[in-house]
């Protein structure tokens, strides 16, 4: 019977290193050193077989491996948390400046007085929030002031301010409460978001002003004259003036529009050769036969205009009722 | 609250609990295993008084002899070492204390 005894040793002994098949391979073979023996010893004693007196192999297998502690199957250990680990070392670091920092401020810690500017940056909060309420629900199209104004009123701004002030505060002093951990990382976020509103904000009104200046003298035309791009001066005669300069009451240039000039050929763009207005003479909105810029324009040529026979309009004024002066279109 | 029993508190004690049935008389996997159910602990199974033996041998607080045998197999004997012997003193105290604690508490409660 001892055949029939081994053979049922090596089935069960295979079954139970089957199911431990994801231990590390030293760990498995140094558990199961001693365990045809041990189940020798146990069938030796009276009644049944090694499934009746010990249960399903797996089931054994389970209980070894809570025996040496390896409950779950991790053959090596859990990989470390990256995130974690970052975390920790920039936690770190920043409590170390915390403390560096701290006597520049007159307190043992940096954040002892950052904690104290606390009540500042909730009504600081308040005041951008308003920005943004206004920024949204304004459709005036004027550029954002430094007040929350909503279609120009001076009076919603404030209240608009004043409220979303009081609401910043009572948020403030309420956060103290936040246990959870999603309302504290949606202040979070809406704070994070404030910010980056509030730098673009100040950023963008900062340029307007510094820029007022520059823009007014040199380029702005002001309201009406956006569109501007090149300028074309007649006399009193209707006729052209090429070459023109334009200046305000303080003898600053007027510039409008730029230098450059769609190409007949090409239709690219290139910059002008013309000193002074118009830029491009060729692009003139009203021809005068008198001061042709295309017609190779000279003094002399200006009396004898040249005569088509199809010509409806004569340089020389000639008084019949019929002829019509060349007048703009 | 976890509902307490035998198989959970066995795993804090099991190591303690071998080492003691040692204590008077060295024996054998299943001979040891015999004796913690005749002390009352029945769910105890094989599979974790023998890995408990592999594990306290590997400690070093075990030594083992091979008792040949004529009827059956060779039967491997566990007995107390010098370290065990420590062990089981310094773990035996741990637990009364512990025990003793949980007594009280339970006492004062009402609940005993």
């Amino acid at each position: 019977m001892i055949g029939t005894e081994q053979y049922e040793i090596t089935n069960y002994l295979h079954a139970v290193r089957a199911a431990l098949g994801d231990l590390p391979e030293t760990t498995r073979d140094e558990l199961l050193d001693d365990l045809p023996e041990h189940l020798a010893e146990v069938l030796a004693e009276a009644g049944g077989t090694l499934v009746e007196r010990l249960g399903p192999p797996e089931a054994y297998a389970a209980e070894l491996r809570a025996s040496i502690g390896f409950v779950g199957g991790f053959p090596d250990p859990p990989p470390p948390d990256k995130l974690a680990e970052l975390r920790d070392a920039v936690l770190g670091r920043l409590r170390v400046l915390d403390v560096k920092a701290g006597p520049l401020f007159g307190y043992e810690r940096a954040s002892a007085f950052l904690v104290l500017l606390r009540p500042g940056w909730w009504v600081l909060r308040g005041y951008l929030v308003a920005m943004v309420v206004a920024w949204a629900l304004d459709d005036s199209g004027q550029p954002m002031g430094l007040l929350p104004r909503i279609g120009g009123s001076e009076l919603i701004a404030l209240l608009l301010i004043a409220g979303a002030v009081l609401g910043s505060i009572w948020l403030g002093r309420r956060s103290f409460t936040f246990t959870e951990r999603w309302p504290r990382w949606a202040l979070y976020a809406g704070s994070t978001v404030l910010v980056l509103v509030a730098i673009g904000g100040f950023a963008s009104a900062d340029s307007s002003s510094r820029d007022a200046n520059y823009s007014d003298v040199n380029y702005d035309s002001g309201p009406g004259y956006g569109g501007v791009q090149d300028v074309f001066v007649y006399d009193e005669q209707g006729r052209l003036v090429t070459g023109a300069r334009i200046f305000d009451q303080d003898g600053t240039p007027i510039q409008l529009g730029n230098p450059y000039c769609v190409e007949d050929g090409s239709g690219g763009y290139e910059h002008s050769v013309h000193m002074g207005y118009p830029y491009c003479p060729e692009q003139a909105p009203f021809r005068s036969p008198a001061a042709r810029p295309d017609a190779s324009a000279s003094p002399s040529d200006e009396r004898s205009a040249p005569v088509s026979p199809s010509a409806a309009v004569s340089s020389t004024p000639v008084p019949t009722p019929s002829a019509s002066r060349s007048a703009p279109r | 609250m976890l509902p307490v029993d035998t198989t959970q508190l066995l795993k804090g004690v099991l190591d303690l609990a071998v080492l003691a049935a040692l204590r008077d008389e060295d024996g054998y996997g299943y001979d040891i295993l015999r004796r913690l159910r005749t002390a009352g602990l029945d769910e105890v199974g094989d599979a974790s008084v023998y890995g408990t033996l592999r594990r306290l041998f590997n400690g070093g607080l075990l030594n083992t002899y091979v008792v040949p045998s004529d009827e059956g197999p060779h039967r491997k004997y566990y007995a107390l070492n010098a370290a065990g012997r420590a062990e089981l003193q310094r773990s035996g105290k741990v637990w009364q204390g512990f025990a003793s604690t949980m007594d009280d508490l339970l006492r004062e409660r009402g609940t005993a």
